[in-house]
């Protein structure tokens, strides 16, 4: 490659750039020439690391070996791929005709966030940066193991997001490996900017409810499912990773079941499993009993129920998916509007407007708990993903329960039940239920 | 993968069509109906319709906190049978009847005498929102004048009726309950006899009575139990957990609070077709009234009055009850539960038996205390 | 054993409380249906400890496969769809039963129609599932529900209503000969073993079958069939038993559960037991398929391009349910089962030739290919 052709070929490239700072140096019988862009590069460094040295070295000999040391140096090996690295802060470099790549990215999103989105009480409160470099730090700096291996690929034809996948090459299974490998290079999308994002490009059914990768924020989880064999992924700018194969019980557990004792937190896990259910079949189970077996619930109870709705002008059908309707509406108002405003708001949807609709009688008192009751149910679901499928799902269990009664209530719940175990999350039954010894040769294999 | 969406595909083809075709046709909401609370059947004055059903029906009110006093509506219609009286009764309320929350039918004193207990049974039996649960009783003078009445103090939601029957309200050792399938089961066997209770309402009090128990065969006229009578049979089929009992003898007189009951009955069989009828009864508890002073190291002897006492009410009940040939306890089964069915004697030869059985009663009392006092 | 055998032969025999055998058994409890229980106990355990030495000898294979290998197509092709039908009866037979239950007890204003497709819509595409799938199923639903039917006859057992003498007296008609409308019931319980004749290809490794999980097996079903018969004559009496359309519903709604939300058993009861009627009449006609897909070699078929030959035993399945939903009343299905039963009580122990046969032929195979 000779030196006027690449120095032709990299003005070509870059002509639509007003950025690019070409700088010639020459001093003392040193000559060296420096591309950047000038917003993506630390100038700090670039001043410390080349152009002081550059003035205060002897020969051009020396400034080459110099550079050649730092730790910043890297490599070329294709015209392409200098286009790329100085689209991502590398500095190129010309000394001697040669051509050399130094790393004096300038990023600011480098630093730790605050969990937000899984908090606990107990255990770190700090979850991942935006930066993925900073991330697989972190994950290194937790595990400990050489057998830690981290692949980049590079998504996203105009953004070219750097993805990395990240895995303990001695416990993952290679079939789900290749599965991921071959599923990334199969995506053609033009913006990648959210691993949640590559979930839905890399999953067989792109129509699913329930999630087949399990995003998290937290560091210890990462390392947890790291250790459990699972394949992690992180795209370059966004705080959250998401680890695959995952099963239905993974989003049923917070880290923080590690961090307590056996007893809190096996009643932890119950308290969630009714929350789950609970959520999941109340109002279904409402409708069911009031519009067609009012003859299930002890007689006080089913009075109570009777009584409450005496003057509400809609059937029970009606009544609860209005109701539920307006608790999903709060609760996706509060997270849209602005922290300050949020509380007012949800004051204002819940207490208000529940006491109101009573008031007005549009809906019996015992549906306003069963509502509340749900929502506070809904957010006992440890992973927010889990929540949201459980939130559609409801919908569909309510919709049987008002045309085919609580028998066809029971008979939704197995088939849910029958849909989760028939799906897979790559390769993976996503529900069943695991032998209790793990150590025991298993009796019986796939088919 | 084609082949799942194919199988979505059918599913929602199946699927979209049904609901909208079957949704609604059946949807029925719970203030559309209206719970029957009891059931209670009397003989009419008519000739051609001899059933008189009187149904207590809650009335749903918005919330019990503002209207705590029990609100009921009453129907009553007479009919040729129960069913076509029901029918009737259905017109007369704008919601529909609700017989799955019934928990007690009552049946008037007159009908029963009639011998139409097998009627109301298979009525009873055979519909299957009728729970089998549900206590039935006896109604003096009349079913309707139980079920119509409410007595001061009920709480809406639960009728105060409930509470005599229940075992969680009171916990008197005079109330016998028996639900509708011991009622069956006891109808539809010859070796065990029914026992009802009585309730009473009296002409001018507002509160109801429930001490007494009417016995009858599958055919015979029913034969009414006293007080201390149902308490007897009471502790023997161990229906009761507490029970209080006196001791009038050798000049003393003494109460005793009975807590706990264990009884155990048999029959053995002696030659000739001659049964002898063994209950054993352990009485444990204390003194807990006396009209004299009672020295704590006599208990032994207090135990030894008790026994005798005990012993001696015993058999005269049982020995009025065996004599007439009522069998509330089951000594009948309790004998074909002990020999092989091809050796057993036939009903009439058992009867005759249990006519002339011997009775044998040991009462094991177990005083413990004389009281707080001595 | 895997514990996934245990589940297959369990939901046979637990499932069959609702279904017609106990009302078969109480037709005779004056003529031998408590010596036909303890035949049936001995020949069906019997039975199981054949069917499964003769699978575990031929790991991973389906009876379809077996028969393959050793037999003609004469033979096998008509065979399978001879059993396929009576599997399919075998899960119709749960399925008709459970609608006329759900109908009579919970929504008897719905259309018969409806409550049906309810139970097929739900149970039908469970059985194009893989069979690994249709046991994971099994054992989630399993879980699920047969703790709170455990409760349900511990309930029982401890109720004060349950009167000992009448069970006595009953278990006293020990000394009639067997009869065998009542062996026939008996026997039926244990034929979930049968099921291996497809779920065998799950098993594939060499399982132990000693002494101890026969005798885990001959225990369960003693338990199961003892609870069946005397629990409903304990509450119900002796003399008119036989009388009583659904036993088990009977019995379940004579207790009461005095301080919970629900007050009678019996809806507990229903709803639990619509997990485990939907768990037989999913096995069954899993095996049905599954036997069907084999002979007419279902996956290739094609129209336009999508695999559609698994869809054509669904739609029949579909049609001929509804059909018969309708069409039989409560009588004749009890005159069906009884002759299904008694049917099984030849097909299966004659079964047991056939199996010989198919031994000595792998035998052979085996040696020669080592020749």
């Amino acid at each position: 490659m000779s030196s006027k052709d690449s120095i032709k070929w990299i003005y070509d490239q870059f002509k639509d750039t007003n950025e690019l700072i070409e700088k010639n140096m020459e001093y003392d019988n040193k000559h060296l020439l420096l591309f950047y862009i000038k917003s993506l590069i630390d100038m700090d460094m670039l001043e410390k690391f080349v152009i002081k040295p550059f003035f205060e070295m002897s020969s051009e000999e020396q400034l080459n070996l110099y550079l050649h040391a730092l730790p910043q140096f890297q490599e070329i090996t294709s015209k392409e791929q200098v286009q790329l690295e100085v689209m991502k802060g590398n500095t190129l470099i010309v000394i001697q005709n040669e051509y050399y790549l130094l790393d004096f990215r300038l990023s600011k999103n480098d630093e730790v966030n605050q969990t937000s989105i899984e908090t606990t009480i107990h255990g770190s409160q700090l979850a991942f940066s935006d930066n993925l470099a900073t991330n697989i730090n972190i994950i290194r700096t937790n595990y400990h193991q050489p057998s830690l291996t981290v692949e980049y690929i590079v998504e996203g034809e105009v953004n070219q997001h750097k993805v990395a996948i990240i895995y303990d090459k001695d416990k993952v299974k290679t079939n789900v490996l290749d599965t991921i490998r071959e599923k990334l290079q199969k995506v053609d999308k033009q913006l990648i900017s959210s691993t949640t994002q590559l979930n839905n490009y890399i999953n067989d059914k792109p129509i699913t409810i329930f999630p087949q990768m399990i995003m998290t924020e937290r560091p210890d989880r990462i390392i947890y499912n790291l250790a459990g064999g699972k394949v992690i992924l992180f795209v370059d700018g966004n705080p959250q990773a998401v680890a695959t194969p995952a099963v239905f019980f993974d989003f049923m557990t917070t880290m923080e079941d590690n961090y307590h004792t056996f007893v809190i937190s096996l009643f932890l896990r119950i308290l969630r499993y009714a929350g789950l259910f609970l959520s999941l079949l109340l109002p279904a189970v409402y409708v069911g009993v009031t519009s067609f077996t009012p003859e299930v619930f002890r007689t006080e109870l089913a009075l109570t129920v009777a009584g409450s709705r005496v003057g509400v002008p809609f059937s029970s059908f009606i009544e609860v998916l209005f109701m539920l309707f307006f608790m999903e509406l709060l609760l996706e108002a509060s997270i849209r509007l602005p922290k300050a405003v949020s509380a007012t708001a949800t004051t204002v949807g819940g207490l208000i407007l529940g006491t109101a609709v009573t008031e007005a009688s549009l809906a019996s008192n015992i549906m306003v708990i069963i509502v509340s009751a749900v929502a506070i149910s809904t957010f006992v679901i440890p992973v927010n993903e889990m929540a949201f499928s459980i939130r559609v799902v409801r919908l569909l269990l309510i919709l049987i329960t008002s045309v085919f009664g609580l028998a066809g209530l029971v008979l939704g719940f197995f088939v849910l039940l029958m849909y989760l175990v028939n799906m897979d999350s790559f390769g993976e039954p996503y529900l069943r239920i695991y032998a209790f010894s793990k150590n025991k040769k298993s009796s019986e294999e796939k088919t | 993968m084609p082949k799942k969406q194919n199988k979505t595909k059918l599913f929602l083809l199946v699927l979209i069509p049904i609901i909208t075709l079957l949704s609604g046709c059946e949807f029925k909401d719970i203030d559309k109906d209206v719970f029957v609370s009891m059931i209670g059947i009397d003989k009419s004055e008519e000739e051609d319709k001899p059933y008189k059903i009187t149904l207590k029906l809650y009335v749903p009110t918005a919330s019990f906190k503002q209207s705590p006093e029990p609100e009921y509506s009453y129907i009553s219609h007479s009919g040729e049978t129960l069913t076509e009286a029901i029918r009737i009764l259905e017109t007369y309320s704008d919601k529909e009847l609700e017989f799955g929350h019934t928990k007690l039918i009552v049946i008037g004193e007159e009908l029963l005498k009639e011998n139409k207990a097998m009627e109301l049974l298979d009525f009873l039996m055979r519909r299957p929102d009728i729970q089998l649960i549900s206590w039935v009783a006896v109604g003096r003078p009349s079913a309707e004048k139980i079920v119509k009445m409410i007595p001061k103090g009920e709480n809406a939601a639960y009728p105060a009726l409930f509470n005599y029957f229940d075992g969680i309200g009171t916990e008197s050792q005079y109330i016998v309950s028996t639900y509708l399938f011991d009622f069956a089961r006891r109808m539809k066997e010859s070796s065990i006899d029914i026992i009802l209770p009585i309730i009473e309402v009296k002409k001018e009090e507002s509160h109801f009575e429930v001490n007494k128990s009417l016995i009858f065969t599958n055919d015979g006229e029913p034969h009414e139990l006293d007080t201390y009578a149902t308490l007897l049979v009471n502790m023997i089929l161990k229906n009761v957990e507490v029970a209080d009992l006196f001791v009038k003898k050798e000049g003393h007189y003494f109460f005793t609070k009975i807590d706990s009951i264990k009884s155990k009955y048999k029959v053995k069989i002696l030659d000739n077709n001659q049964v002898e009828l063994d209950i054993k009864i352990h009485l444990n508890g204390f003194i807990s009234e006396s009209k004299k002073a009672l020295d704590p190291e006599e208990l032994t002897y207090y135990n030894q009055l008790f026994k005798q006492e005990g012993k001696e009410n015993f058999v005269e009940a049982l020995t009025e009850l065996v004599k007439n040939g009522y069998d509330p306890i089951g000594f009948g089964i309790d004998y074909k539960a002990r020999t092989w069915h091809n050796k057993r004697m036939t009903d009439e030869e058992w009867e005759e038996a249990y006519k002339n059985a011997k009775i044998e009663v040991e009462v094991i009392p177990g005083l413990k205390s004389t009281g707080a006092i001595q | 054993m895997s514990r996934y055998y245990y589940y297959l032969i369990l939901i046979n025999m637990v499932a069959n409380i609702i279904a017609s055998v106990p009302a078969i058994l109480f037709q005779y409890h004056k003529d031998g249906a408590v010596s036909s229980m303890i035949f049936g106990i001995v020949a069906g355990t019997i039975l199981v400890t054949v069917y499964t030495r003769f699978f575990n000898a031929f790991p991973g294979m389906t009876l379809p496969d077996l028969l393959k290998k050793t037999t003609s197509k004469w033979f096998y092709k008509p065979f399978l769809v001879l059993l396929a039908v009576m599997w399919f009866l075998a899960g119709l037979i749960t399925l008709v039963t459970f609608t006329f239950l759900l109908i009579r007890y919970v929504t008897p204003e719905m259309p018969i129609t409806q409550i049906s497709l309810t139970l097929i819509l739900s149970v039908i595409f469970g059985c194009l599932m893989r069979t690994d799938r249709v046991l994971y199923t099994v054992e989630l639903v399993l879980l699920l529900t047969f703790p709170l039917i455990l409760f349900i006859f511990y309930k029982a057992y401890s109720s004060k209503s349950l009167n000992w003498d009448f069970v006595k007296e009953a278990a006293l008609y020990v000394n009639q000969m067997p009869h065998v409308n009542s062996f026939g019931a008996c026997f039926f319980l244990f034929l979930g073993v049968a099921n291996l004749f497809i779920f065998n290809r799950f098993f594939t490794q060499k399982q132990k079958f000693k002494l101890k999980h026969i005798s885990i097996i001959g225990i369960i079903a003693t338990l199961t069939l003892f609870t069946t018969y005397f629990i409903p004559i304990g509450f119900n009496g002796f003399e008119s038993i036989d009388k009583l359309v659904y036993p088990w519903i009977s019995t379940s709604d004579s207790l009461r559960m005095e301080f919970f939300m629900i007050e009678r058993v019996l809806f507990v009861f229903l709803f639990f037991y619509l997990g485990i009627a939907f768990l037989s009449i999913l096995i069954h006609w899993h095996v049905s398929m599954e036997f069907l897909r084999f002979v007419f070699n279902l996956d290739n078929i094609k129209f336009k391009g999508f695999k559609v030959g698994k869809f054509i035993p669904v739609s029949i399945f579909i049609a001929i349910s509804l059909f018969l939903v309708r069409r039989l009343n409560e009588y004749q299905l009890f005159q069906i089962s009884s002759t299904l039963y008694n049917g099984l009580v030849i097909i299966f122990p004659l079964m047991i030739i056939l199996f010989f046969f198919i031994k000595r032929r792998m035998k052979d195979a085996e040696e020669a290919k080592q020749n």
